[in-house]
């Protein structure tokens, strides 16, 4: 069964909750990092738990584009499908 | 905060001399304590290789769990001077002193970051500071040590984890008996330090009250680099 963006969301809030980002619970895909005041060091941790979460593997070359929760959902779900989605 | 439970404190080279007493006083602040060695301790790993790191560090956290104290304190000395020292001599003690120290610190930040708490102690050396000749390779790893104490330190210090260093004087040990007595004379203190003096000042830095040190160097050298 393909995820759904809201599960991806679902887990990026769920993180950026665990990494103390304000207003976690509230993010939407049209927030930014720089919205978020999300810093490098906490999008290590946002993306180790997408790996973690959806058994992918996101490469620095992926990671660079990706300004905000709408793109880190769709690289995720771009990822999933590419590299076989878990149940 | 206080430590959380179930953590490791991961010693290298914790089999013999100041690793040994480092090991021996975290267990008495009631650490889990484990220690690393090439050949010998509780789990084995060569801290130059990056592969024998993660072998370790997995088996680490299988048998005792996440690692939330880090001590980098394996060492080797391949003592001589630059003019006459070959590359491999200088490449293996910055591998095991330098890029050991890197790849324990970059696999231990991984469990300190889900706990968001960690300590991390680098024992550098006296020779980062004060040059001794014959000791270019081991004077540049230690002062490489100093550097990556303080990069790690501003990169994590958000996230609870603290990294500070520490560096050993002319200590007792069997790795500088050699050198030992010709060390002495220049130590304003007039007498050798104990490695459970050096094991001391990281179990300070280990404790709660040491939260908000971070970054810092601690000499524990009788007033040697002063």
């Amino acid at each position: 069964m393909a995820i759904q963006e809201a599960d991806v969301l679902d887990e990026i809030r769920d993180q950026l909750e665990a990494i103390k980002v304000p207003g976690a619970r509230e993010a939407t895909p049209d927030n930014t990092w720089t919205d978020l005041d999300v810093d490098s060091l906490d999008l290590v941790e946002l993306v180790k738990a997408l790996e973690d979460r959806f058994e992918i593997t996101i490469s620095d070359d992926d990671l660079k584009p990706i300004e905000s929760v709408g793109d880190a959902i769709s690289l995720t779900m771009r990822l999933v499908e590419a590299e076989g989605a878990p149940a | 905060m206080p430590a959380p439970d179930g953590g490791v404190a991961l010693v290298t080279g914790g089999g013999r001399g100041i690793g040994k007493a480092i090991a021996q006083r975290l267990g008495e602040d009631g650490f889990t304590v484990v220690t690393l060695g090439r050949t010998s301790g509780d789990v084995q790993a060569d801290v130059g290789d990056p592969a024998s790191v993660e072998s370790a560090f997995a088996q680490v956290r299988e048998r005792y769990g996440p690692v939330l104290v880090l001590v980098n304190n394996a060492g080797e000395r391949q003592d001589g001077l630059a003019i006459r020292m070959k590359p491999d001599q200088w490449e293996s003690v910055i591998d095991t002193n330098l890029n050991g120290a890197f790849h324990c610190i970059r696999r231990a930040l991984d469990d300190m970051l889900s706990a968001r708490w960690g300590r991390i102690v680098n024992i550098s050396s006296v020779v980062a500071e004060r040059a001794n000749p014959g000791q270019a390779n081991y004077g540049a790893a230690k002062a490489g040590m100093l550097s990556l104490t303080r990069t790690i330190a501003r990169e994590m210090a958000r996230k609870g984890i603290t990294c500070n260093a520490i560096t050993p004087g002319v200590i007792e040990t069997d790795m500088t008996t050699d050198v030992a007595e010709k060390l002495l004379t220049g130590v304003p203190a007039g007498r050798i330090g104990r490695p459970e003096e050096v094991a001391h000042a990281v179990s300070f830095l280990c404790s709660d009250g040491a939260e908000y040190v971070n970054g810092a160097t601690l000499a524990v050298d009788g007033g040697l680099a002063a």
